[in-house]
């Protein structure tokens, strides 16, 4: 929310209909126009004033570098650079899981073993803006799609929109119009866009665990493919 | 707020400015050319400048105004037939 340009747009709205006032009493239409004209400018100015600020795709960015140098170089150390990478839920949180096993459930914060291979478990707050289910019967394709459109779009101004199919038991997430601060990442073994894609899924689905099956760079933005199990490989 | 944003204000603002003055400097009376003109300048800035963020309030914003617009010219055109 930018208050300077709602106030803005909320004075021009004002002095508009004061305009418009006046110009019906002395009879100038001419002067009705331009207060209408006015008018509506101010109201674009509101409509407009509920878009994001800089600092918040700002922000995700920077955190993004941290996170990304952080985790690359662990990944490296652990031999995991060419590992998978699932949600897992556990005790109330989700676990963004890197391993070479299949979805191990059994993991705890940080680096541990599973089934003889190491794996890298990172802990994750569900998003606060996650839309709920209302009382009409709602798909978790939908819900899907609304709660990542709210987060990349609304809140962090990450991308232009979301699309989400289901095919099979396959979630097909469209990410498009990627904002360039943080397309970078796409390439490396740990990108935003895939952590949140799997952070929302897990819970929007109440899945055990959320698995990426493939992600895949297009003209327009990033294809991501899930595919949600209530249970994984035990570990 | 998103650079495009920004610059989409910018650009909007100053087209609605140019179309007010001229039309009010060749003695236009009808409320509804300004009205249809500042919709037009804020579509074609749209148009141009392509945002990348559209919520919600800007994609009701954007049919509200085509609404609008088609009123007003549908408007005129039945003015003309009957007439």
């Amino acid at each position: 929310m930018n208050t300077r340009l709602l106030v803005l747009g909320v004075n021009i709205i004002v002095v508009s209909a004061l305009l418009a006032v006046y110009g019906i009493l002395v009879g100038n239409s001419g002067l009705v126009g331009i207060a209408l004209s006015v008018g509506i400018l101010g109201g674009i100015l509101v409509v407009y004033s509920t878009t994001p600020q800089d600092p918040s795709v700002v922000a995700l960015a920077s955190y993004s570098e941290i996170l990304v140098n952080a985790v690359t170089s662990t990944l490296e150390d652990l031999d995991l650079l060419e590992s998978r990478i699932c949600a897992v839920k556990r005790d109330n949180y989700t676990y963004l899981v890197y391993s070479k096993t299949t979805c191990p459930l059994g993991v705890d914060p940080g680096v541990g073993f599973t089934g003889g291979s190491p794996y890298l478990a990172i802990p994750a707050s569900t998003p606060s803006v996650l839309v709920e289910s209302s009382s009409e019967p709602t798909s978790s394709t939908t819900l899907l799609e609304r709660s990542l459109t709210e987060i990349l779009v609304g809140e962090f101004s990450a991308c232009r929109g979301v699309r989400v199919e289901e095919e099979g038991g396959f979630y097909r997430v469209h990410i498009m119009g990627l904002t360039g601060l943080l397309k970078q990442y796409l390439e490396r073994p740990v990108d935003p866009f895939t952590l949140f894609v799997l952070v929302v899924s897990s819970e929007i689905l109440r899945a055990g665990c959320v698995k990426l099956i493939e992600k895949k760079i297009t003209p327009d933005g990033v294809l991501i493919v899930l595919r949600s199990e209530k249970s994984g490989a035990e570990g | 707020m998103e650079r495009r944003v920004s610059i989409l204000l910018v650009v909007y603002t100053f087209l609605v400015v140019i179309s007010v003055i001229s039309l009010y400097v060749l003695g236009e009376r009808r409320a509804d050319v300004y009205v249809s003109l500042n919709i037009l300048a804020y579509y074609i800035s749209y148009a141009i400048i392509r945002p990348s963020y559209t919520s919600r309030a800007v994609r009701a914003l954007n049919i509200v105004l085509f609404v609008l617009f088609a009123i007003i010219v549908a408007f005129r055109i039945y003015e003309v037939l009957v007439s």
